[in-house]
């Protein structure tokens, strides 16, 4: 298999063999198991740190101390599993988001994608000083041109420094989305649209610094030609989540995986999350029940997102989300993208890779 | 030109909207139009504008034309 022709990416000194990344997916669904997979075909394989401490026996006790602990130990094991490169997705919303970032660039996490939320300010535990001069890449997730401008600018002026990269995520993408619920379907906010704008409010930047900001997309896309595609369109790397779930490294249970084999294109629909977003999810009868109007049992054992209404919400999505990755799905759902109905068997993250470096090479001869 | 009429002045240039709407009970978000990114852009201008940081804590308090008035003349004295 001649991997020549897929592109390697380059984030500062940080270089891919393949310009896949393996988007961080949580509650648990990305840890050191399908992270170190990835790592070792080559690409990025992100932990998704989201709820992580939901795993451990005392997050009802300690949800932070349990985040913390569990996050750096998926790290350490993902680490020991590979010598590829590994990264951490944390939330900006998350209430102990000053920790997770200490966590990841203490245990050494190569690189951190920071989404739900803008990351203007840097954590008050690890001062810009130290954020120039650590190893680990900071790479922002936006939804939009102005997202972007704002971030970029925000350090510019703040920092005199810009992040590594930049993903841009569209409306095709799983879990929590960055629009509104009626831009969703709307042809001006097309993935390839955002990245074509994004790309031009970047390429400013890279001039004003002297800096090569790699523009990466994520959000549907799903196979070899979509990553062809894409890379013509100019971004220089791809994240993709749901393609990874039908794996046997996925480190979800075999129901969650399943229940992406099994769904149908309409079974992908679009939730009111709790926490004030819109999110694409699997249809099932938890679902149907929350938007019937009925209540799911809920305790909150601790505000893990400054967003989130929790007096109001009709359910705990970490808890809901964590029943999924366990396998229970009558008391939970799965989060997934668009395009997660395609996905017909479990495969090996290796067989995975070599069919996408296959179907780029078909699309690229074509 | 008073700190309060160099708000209202911020808020009518960020958010594009008339003078009039600008009412110390406005709501950016639901009179105002704004969306989460306009009022990221609000603070960010506020603090370029008057030479002061704004906690996201306290950021997060700042929902209306009146609250941001009042929170921005108390910021000021302080610092004075």
């Amino acid at each position: 298999m001649n991997s020549s022709k897929m592109p390697k990416l380059k984030i500062g000194a940080l270089e891919t063999k393949i310009p896949i990344i393996q988007g961080g997916m949580s509650v648990g669904i990305s840890l050191s198991g399908l992270a170190s997979a990835v790592a070792s075909e080559g690409g990025i394989g992100v932990i998704g740190s989201a709820g992580i401490g939901m795993l451990e026996s005392d997050f009802s006790k300690n949800f932070s101390g349990a985040n913390i602990r569990a996050l750096g130990k998926e790290i350490r094991k993902a680490k020991e599993m590979t010598d590829g490169i590994i990264g951490v997705n944390i939330m900006v919303a998350s209430s102990d988001y000053d920790d997770l970032m200490l966590v990841a660039m203490d245990e050494g996490a190569d690189i951190v994608f920071l989404g739900a939320g803008l990351p203007l300010r840097t954590p008050k535990k690890i001062p810009m000083e130290r954020l120039k001069k650590i190893s680990t890449k900071v790479v922002p997730i936006v939804s939009s041109a102005r997202a972007a401008k704002i971030v970029f600018n925000y350090w510019a002026k703040a920092y005199e420094h810009i992040p590594d990269a930049v993903v841009v995520e569209g409306p095709l993408a799983g879990g929590h989305l960055g629009f509104k619920r009626e831009q969703i379907d709307n042809p001006d906010y097309t993935l390839e649209r955002i990245l074509t704008e994004v790309i031009s409010v970047i390429e400013l930047f890279e001039s004003q610094f002297d800096k090569d900001i790699p523009v990466i997309v994520a959000g549907g896309i799903y196979t070899g030609a979509d990553i062809y595609k894409f890379l013509q369109l100019g971004a220089q790397g791809v994240q993709m989540a749901t393609r990874f779930v039908a794996t046997h490294e996925c480190d979800a249970s075999i129901k969650f995986k399943e229940a992406y084999v099994n769904c149908k294109k309409d079974d992908l629909v679009i939730i009111d999350s709790p926490v004030g977003l819109p999110g694409r999810a699997i249809r099932n009868q938890f679902l149907e029940d929350v938007s019937d109007g009925i209540k799911k049992p809920f305790m909150c054992p601790w505000k893990c997102l400054k967003t989130c209404d929790y007096e109001k919400a009709p359910y705990c999505i970490a808890l809901a989300l964590t029943n999924a990755k366990k396998g229970r799905l009558g008391k939970g759902f799965a989060f997934a993208g668009a395009n997660a109905y395609l996905a017909d068997e479990i495969v090996s993250v290796k067989e995975l890779m070599e069919t996408l470096l296959e179907e780029y090479e078909e699309a690229a001869r074509e | 030109m008073s700190h309060e009429d160099r708000v209202r002045e911020i808020i009518v240039d960020q958010l594009g909207v008339d003078a009039s709407a600008v009412t110390l009970e406005a709501s950016f978000i639901s009179d105002l139009g704004a969306d989460s990114l306009d009022t990221v852009e609000l603070i960010m201008a506020f603090e370029e504008e008057f030479d002061i940081e704004i906690p996201d804590e306290e950021a997060e308090q700042l929902t209306t034309v009146g609250k941001s008035i009042e929170y921005l003349e108390k910021k000021l004295a302080e610092k004075e």
